[in-house]
């Protein structure tokens, strides 16, 4: 007996529609290979001969996939985009930001960091800096939940979830030219490792924050049977 | 066996053939592709690739409405019925197809053939 939703799923795994749209057309297809084999096999055909014609139907899905992209869900690249990556991602920021806002005037406004440790600067920006940090995942998951919800890929889904940090690194990535080239300010130059902590301490360590929140909502990779 | 019809020219004929089919009763895509098979004689022929994306983009635009439904064994199947918007579509469509026939059959005298 083959389980013909897999195989349709597996096909179907990259097609630009949401999960329910998406169930519906593997449950449909798979009911269409399960007719083709059942057929084939009342016509007194062997299992094989059987399975070999629905592997002829099989090498359509893809066929069908795309297809069914342009016929029933006319929606556009772009609108596609939106919906998995960019407004997801407009929400991982919205919240990361608004959680450091949080953080930074609850370390700075109340009795929760001691006093021993606001002194020093360092420690200070390490108050709001941790909580904030911890927090991270949730926004990460909220981006990942929305941009599956919206039928986003793998790669969407990871991109809407880190998209604070990447948006971080590529403005920290324009102080290196903007500085030297446009206000003749080599200090960066000469101090590259500095550099290389801002990327660390705010693409680097919260993009792996918020990409573990987005760990639970990665659609799965099925393996071929 | 008869001769296979090019791709384009059944393309063309899909949507009125599913049509003229449902407008009798709603039925699930393997049995649309079965029944115009057989009453074609295996003239017109649906794959996967081209039967659903059809169906789906007849749905889309409200000719055909859709719902799933547990036939007797059990299984579930997504039934296509016609809608209103659909009967009131086929109708012009036999009449439009009807005078195509005869314009070809005129220049090309495909009964005489």
């Amino acid at each position: 007996m083959h389980d013909w939703e897999e195989v349709a799923r597996r096909e179907l795994d990259d097609l630009r529609l949401d999960t329910r749209d998406r169930e519906e057309i593997v449950s449909e297809l798979a009911d269409h290979l399960e007719d083709v084999y059942e057929r084939a096999r009342e016509r007194g055909l062997s299992e094989l001969e059987a399975f070999r014609q629905c592997e002829e139907q099989l090498g359509e899905v893809s066929q069908v996939a795309r297809r069914i992209e342009r016929s029933k869900f006319k929606e556009g690249a772009m609108n596609h985009r939106t919906k998995t990556l960019w407004l997801p991602g407009l929400v991982t920021l919205t919240m990361s930001s608004v959680l450091l806002m949080i953080s930074q005037l609850v370390s700075e406004h109340t009795g929760l960091v001691p006093s021993k440790l606001v002194s020093s600067e360092n420690a200070r920006a390490l108050a709001f800096y941790l909580p904030w940090l911890i927090t991270l995942p949730f926004s990460g998951a909220a981006g990942a939940y929305f941009s599956r919800r919206g039928g986003g890929k793998r790669l969407n889904t990871v991109a809407a979830a880190v998209f604070p940090a990447i948006i971080m690194l590529a403005v920290l990535c324009l102080i290196v030219p903007i500085g030297t080239f446009l206000e003749r300010n080599t200090f960066i130059i000469h101090h590259l490792s500095y550099f290389a902590i801002a990327i660390a301490i705010w693409a680097v360590v919260p993009g792996t924050a918020l990409f573990l929140g987005a760990v639970p909502f990665l659609p799965r990779k099925i393996e071929p049977s | 066996m008869p001769e296979p019809i090019h791709p384009k020219i059944a393309r063309g004929s899909a949507a009125i053939a599913i049509l003229a089919l449902l407008e009798e009763q709603p039925l699930y895509g393997f049995e649309i592709a079965k029944r115009i098979e057989e009453r074609t004689d295996g003239v017109l022929r649906f794959t996967m690739a081209s039967l659903y994306p059809m169906l789906y983009e007849l749905e889309k635009r409200g000719v055909l409405k859709a719902h799933w439904q547990t036939n007797p064994a059990g299984r579930d199947r997504r039934y296509y019925a016609l809608t209103p918007a659909g009967r009131k579509e086929l109708a012009p469509l036999r009449r439009e197809w009807q005078a195509f026939f005869v314009a070809l059959d005129r220049v090309a005298a495909f009964r005489h053939a």
